[in-house]
């Protein structure tokens, strides 16, 4: 399976970069249960950095669809990454440029009127 | 880097309990700073809860709900909640939570929070209590704090805390997860609320984020872990696929809901009639969970490593009708965020479930008394992250009563403490922390984080499952000594920009977790015979058990020691 992912990095002057990932034939071997179409895509994102691109950002916290917290742009619809099943060829950009800070993980504070 | 202001109270976790902490720190008086490791509101196990506060019909009857305060007591409730914990849980602990609570669900009422009363609770002796979904939860906390004047720093991950020359506590020492740059935090009391330790188990329902570092910081401070082997699962999880991994669907339209599905091993033997032949599934979720580990360690689990839930004895018209008894059970199949239509399409064809216990509440923790001080000046903790209150196992709902009351208790003593350390003394490990935290950044080769972490999620799976033996700890202690020697030393991050590094994050929950697990396995090997949560293969024999007791670990002479202590009955004795 191929998935797309659209990495904006402000050390690349700021230009956009869709970067295709291959994922290997067999997730069993890096503990992945069955398929990866029965993989979310927050799997995948766990699994490039760890296995391909360590510098790879990326968050995700309740893997049941109640947080938000993994919100991403799949093929120009807003989602949660965890609760998305993959289909090959998918591009994963953040869900909006202006809230960008790193790879997929974009300013999603609820309290940002308290912080310091 | 270290900034100059000195904030009242430094909260260290920002859901339920430690936002529930900081309001009542706020409301005090004090200036207040909740650090959390991802966005406040967003993250934490507040939002992934089932949503139940426990509280007695009397309780419930003052509040003004339709309920006879004679069919269910504030003692009730007591009794209840030190029977399930199994006599170890901590009776003081438990006082304060059966009273107080009330007043807590009183204030989340005045906020507008609108409860639902609950009906029936499994092992409750009456409905007793309301719920109040995760995420509306979280919402009430996080609106109230900042409503109080709380203030945040988020993706800031606390991994030290700073102590002056008398031990007393003086800030915490973390990373800005955005910056990259380690930071002080000063303060005059901090209160740990960071939740469970649970994110060591590879299956689990509970959220990304809980390796444990508060309980690591609070040994290394020199406060005490109670019953760290008290680890509670929730048995029939999904195990495949992957999407769906550490879901309690299965079990919340199973036995939960009181609908006999039933659990088989690989031979199709319903192999709960041998641990509880009168409820067979409907068994607690200690027995359950236990019962399904158990199978599995024996080689008649499924290919996944798990049971068989199975639905197919029923008749096609109890399955098609579920969805109208069961709440969790939706018309379009959707359960919290996921479709679970091909399961239950499963289901109806006749197919069983693979399923799994799932780490899901640590109910053993950070050590406290009744003010959620941890006996080490100036340091707090509460909620899921300190221990005691639910002994050998958690009744539904009492997780929810115990951030509320915990909460208020630890925010309110920590502005107390605060109040007598005006005039801070200088940290005298600030250095020390600091070069403990950047080592596996500045360090060129050595072991990546991420595979100390999946030889630590191995080793607890093998070691403090819901089925555990002696060899077994035995095993995995030994080998927590070969980490300590040779792993930790050598951690490398891969990467160099230190920003949203998740190498970086991952060295330090395995740094955290070493510890977390080492406390759970002595605990574990110390306490011989099955109780509760803590099953073992090998228990010892029941003429040699002993009489209730609590089993400490803590710091000493750089190692990890055990002590015991004997219960207290002042509510209920064996």
């Amino acid at each position: 399976m191929r998935i797309r992912l659209k990495l904006a990095r402000p050390q690349d002057g700021g230009g956009d970069e869709i970067a295709d990932f291959e994922l290997p034939e067999d997730p069993a071997q890096s503990g992945i249960s069955g398929t990866w179409e029965g993989a979310s895509v927050s799997t995948a994102l766990q699994y490039l950095q760890r296995k391909v691109d360590p510098s790879l950002a990326y968050v995700l916290s309740c893997r049941r669809g109640l947080c938000d917290l993994c919100a991403v742009r799949i093929d120009g619809k807003v989602v949660t990454a965890c609760t998305t099943p993959l289909r090959d060829g998918m591009l994963i950009e953040p869900t909006r440029a202006s809230l960008q800070l790193r790879d997929t993980v974009v300013e999603l504070s609820l309290v940002r009127r308290n912080r310091i | 880097m270290s900034s100059a202001r000195i904030w009242d109270v430094v909260v260290v976790g920002a859901g339920g309990a430690g936002l529930t902490a900081a309001r009542h720190a706020r409301e005090a008086g004090a200036d207040v700073l909740v650090l959390n490791k991802g966005l406040a509101g967003r993250t934490g196990a507040t939002i992934t809860s089932g949503g139940g506060i426990s509280i007695a019909d009397s309780t419930l009857a003052r509040l003004g709900f339709d309920l006879d305060p004679a069919a269910d007591t504030e003692q009730d409730f007591a009794q209840d909640t030190i029977r399930s914990g199994r006599f170890i849980g901590d009776q003081s602990l438990v006082t304060s939570m059966v009273e107080e609570v009330g007043d807590a669900l009183g204030e989340l009422i005045t906020m507008g929070v609108k409860p639902r009363v609950v009906k029936r609770a499994p092992g409750h002796s009456s409905g007793r209590g309301v719920h109040i979904k995760g995420p509306d939860m979280q919402k009430a906390v996080t609106t109230a704090a900042t409503r109080a004047g709380v203030m945040f720093r988020e993706d800031f991950v606390s991994a030290g805390l700073l102590q002056g020359a008398d031990g007393t506590v003086v800030g915490v020492t973390g990373v800005d997860r955005r910056t990259g740059l380690v930071e002080e935090v000063h303060a005059r009391a901090v209160v740990l609320a960071t939740g469970g330790t649970t994110s060591n188990w590879r299956l689990r329902t509970a959220p990304e984020e809980l390796a444990g570092e508060g309980h690591a910081m609070a040994l290394a401070a020199g406060a005490a872990l109670i019953e760290p082997e008290m680890l509670q699962f929730l048995p029939c999880c999904v195990l495949a696929p992957e999407i769906w991994k550490g879901i309690q669907f299965p079990w919340t339209i199973g036995p939960q809901a009181g609908v006999r599905a039933w659990l088989l091993n690989r031979y199709g033997e319903r192999f709960l009639h041998s641990w509880d032949p009168v409820n067979v599934e409907l068994a607690t979720r200690d027995v359950v969970s236990a019962a399904s580990a158990a199978e599995v360690a024996a080689g008649r689990g499924s290919p996944n490593g798990g049971v068989y839930l199975s639905w197919a004895h029923l008749p096609r018209d109890i399955i098609e009708n579920m969805p109208l008894w069961s709440k969790s059970l939706a018309a379009d199949g959707r359960y919290q965020g996921f479709d679970f239509t091909p399961l239950i399409e499963r289901i109806k064809s006749g197919y069983a479930i693979e399923v799994a216990p799932a780490a899901h509440f640590s109910l053993g923790g950070i050590h406290i008394d009744v003010d959620g001080s941890t006996g080490v000046a100036g340091l707090y903790a509460c909620g899921e992250a300190a221990g005691g209150l639910h002994g050998a196992n958690r009744l539904s709902g009492n997780a929810g009563a115990q951030m509320l009351v915990q909460g208020r208790r630890a925010g309110v003593a920590a502005v107390r403490f605060s109040r007598r350390n005006w005039s801070l003394q200088p940290a005298t490990n600030g250095d020390e922390l600091h070069a403990r935290l950047v080592a596996p950044l500045e360090r060129e080769t050595g072991v990546a984080p991420l595979e100390l972490a999946q030889r630590l999620g191995a080793l607890t799976d093998r070691a403090l499952s819901p089925i555990r033996d002696g060899a077994r700890i035995d095993a995995a202690l030994a080998e927590i000594a070969d980490i300590r020697a040779n792993a930790l030393p050598r951690l490398a991050v891969r990467q160099r920009d230190a920003t949203y590094n998740r190498d970086w994050l991952a060295a330090i929950e395995s740094t955290a977790a070493v510890d977390v697990l080492e406390a759970a396995l002595i605990g574990a090997r110390h306490r011989r015979h099955s109780l509760g949560a803590h099953q073992r293969a090998d228990s010892a024999a029941e003429d040699d058990r002993p009489a209730p007791f609590h089993g400490l670990v803590r710091a000493q002479g750089g190692a990890l020691a055990y002590e015991t202590r004997a219960v207290a009955f002042p509510v209920l004795a064996p």
